[in-house]
């Protein structure tokens, strides 16, 4: 039942709120309350399993195999509640700041139903349905405000992304040609023993459409003007909770469904992920404005997931959930303080500036640290120094747009109090990883565990 | 029968890349339907022949069943796409007063060099009152 819950209930909030006028106060601050509620669930859920292990039910008592199945197991129920938990904040700041469309709480409560799915099922055709709601609902968000280049924006990022979709169908229809089957656990199985060539095709176009979503380097045309475009809350929705999907996909259908073949493109991994790392890190320091510099860091920081999944096995899992959730959470930060002002949003700002370069005491120092160990464990001294190289890059755009942004009070264009708590508390949740890091170690290794088989 | 759905499916897929790179906004949206058509197709032949019948059993080939209903919902979620692809289409339209794709590409360069030119001024400012 617990299982359900959440999907269930984020998803009935989604279509009352559909039919109501999302301007008014009471309709927008129901959407939030729905979110926080599903939040809620999935934080119990994601202890239930973390203590008893992954839950599985089956739709209407079907015999395993038959029945479509959603399954919590560590790694997805850690997405879903970091993804929640985002869009919660982002959904908040965007309420604080006066709706102006009246469709936009039930787009981002879709958003959350198509995201709990995705992360929660155990089906890989549900997979797509759920993927392709979170991505529909994102499109449609991502013209929130109306203004001329945020419409075309959004349409070239809709195209892009379908054309994305459409090839995870195709590799999806592959997979089921080759194994017969649509359950995960199945599929992983049959994968194993099937023809390299078959299964290669099919990991080469799982990679691209999951490098789509993610914007890494060769794909990622489409989010700057997105990104820079959106509005605080949408940006933060897009790149801390809707981005997930891309660094799950890989690790699940990557490190999960086809871990040998993952193993062996190891190095096509590793180039693009350093590809982007250099790239939108070098992007980010010739820009002036902060959402072009965040727009570009955000091509570059996916770089670092992809190169700890480069190096796989227990150690490299770890490092690129670690890195994937710390990353969310920085986005969704930075984007959420960047256009408030005040004392209280610099210090926040800093926090993320300090989480994204990797220094203590944010959470980020832990995503670096262990991107450091899974370098070391893959004996490889150029990973290790582009890892380093990187930080060190970030620092610099970073501190330049604290400096052009928070050291001159002109700009006080601060919308109250209000509009600084999601801000504040996102800021507080990063500090508070960074001082008290066990859980997040400990969840991120939990998760890794289940793409190893339990090797730790 | 499998040679004849690849060819096919390959012909829909190649003509919807063509349209999908012209300028045209109408005639790209027309060819991400084809390619969606491409990936149901895809999705179609995926079961082959291999199939068992649902309920009661029936000799001789049947096609799989579990593939038609993935390709009906495939489907159903494409006309939604579609459906809002189509509205993107017309908003762009009512703001742009065009549907040339360069005019979007111009926007948003424009766009670029706006706040890129805000942040030089701030800069400015800045200096100045620093002085």
């Amino acid at each position: 039942m617990s299982l359900a819950l959440p999907l269930g209930l984020v998803w009935a909030g989604a279509a009352v709120t559909a039919l109501l006028d999302g301007r008014r106060r009471c309709v927008a601050w129901l959407a939030v309350g729905v979110l926080g509620a599903g939040f809620v669930a999935l934080c119990v859920l994601q202890a239930h399993v973390l203590v008893d292990g992954p839950r599985t039910i089956v739709a209407g008592d079907w015999p395993a195999g038959v029945g479509i199945a959603l399954r919590a197991d560590a790694l997805g129920v850690v997405f879903a509640v970091l993804s929640m938990g985002v869009l919660l904040a982002g959904l908040a700041y965007e309420v604080v700041d006066d709706l102006e469309s009246r469709h936009t709480p039930a787009l981002v409560l879709f958003m959350g139903a198509g995201l709990t799915g995705v992360f929660l099922t155990a089906d890989i055709f549900n997979f797509y349905v759920f993927f392709e709601l979170t991505m529909v609902a994102s499109y449609a968000a991502s013209t929130y405000g109306g203004e001329r280049h945020q419409i075309g924006a959004g349409f070239i990022f809709a195209i892009v992304n379908l054309l994305g979709t459409f090839l995870f169908l195709i590799g999806l229809a592959a997979i089921y040609t080759v194994t017969g089957t649509l359950d995960m656990d199945g599929v992983g199985f049959a994968l194993a023993q099937s023809e390299p060539t078959a299964v290669a095709l099919i990991g080469v176009s799982v990679l691209v459409a999951f490098s789509i979503k993610l914007g890494l380097f060769p794909f990622h045309f489409w989010l700057p003007p997105v990104y820079v475009g959106a509005t605080p809350g949408v940006a933060a929705m897009l790149s801390g909770a809707v981005a997930n999907v891309g660094s799950y996909g890989l690790l699940r259908f990557g490190g999960d469904l086809l871990p040998d073949l993952f193993a062996a493109g190891a190095g096509v991994l590793a180039v693009l992920g350093s590809a982007s790392i250099v790239y939108g890190a070098i992007q980010a320091i010739s820009r002036r404005s902060a959402s072009e510099v965040l727009a570009y860091s955000a091509i570059g920081q996916v770089g670092y997931v992809l190169i700890a999944l480069a190096v796989g096995g227990p150690v490299g899992y770890a490092a690129a959930i670690l890195y994937a959730i710390v990353n969310a959470l920085n986005k969704a930060l930075l984007f959420l303080t960047a256009r408030v002002r005040g004392w209280l949003v610099g210090a926040c700002f800093a926090i993320g500036a300090l989480s994204v370069a990797g220094v203590p005491p944010s959470a980020g120092f832990f995503g670096k640290v262990e991107l450091f160990r899974a370098g070391i464990d893959a004996r490889s001294a150029v990973l290790v120094a582009l890892i380093f190289l990187g930080g060190a890059l970030s620092f610099v755009y970073m501190f330049q747009i604290y400096q052009r942004d928070f050291w001159r009070d002109r700009h006080d264009t601060s919308g109250g109090r209000a509009l600084q708590v999601p801000g504040v508390l996102l800021a507080l949740v990063v500090l508070g990883l960074g001082l008290w890091p066990e859980p997040l170690l400990a969840v991120s290794r939990e998760a890794a565990a289940t793409l190893t088989g339990g090797q730790r | 029968m499998t040679l004849a759905f690849a060819l096919a499916a390959g012909v829909l897929a190649g003509s919807g890349a063509y349209l999908a790179l012209k300028r045209d906004l109408l005639r790209v949206v027309a060819g991400i339907v084809l390619i969606a058509n491409a990936a149901n197709l895809t999705l179609m032949a995926s079961g082959g022949t291999r199939g068992e019948s649902p309920i009661l059993p029936v000799e001789g080939e049947i096609s799989d069943p579990l593939v038609q209903a993935m390709t009906l919902t495939a489907l159903v979620i494409g006309f939604a796409v579609i459906a809002l692809l189509l509205s993107l289409v017309y908003r762009v339209y009512t703001g742009y007063d065009t549907l040339d794709l360069d005019e979007l590409s111009k926007e948003e360069a424009r766009h670029a060099r706006e706040i890129d030119q805000q942040a030089r001024d701030d800069d400015d400012v800045a200096e100045a009152e620093g002085r």
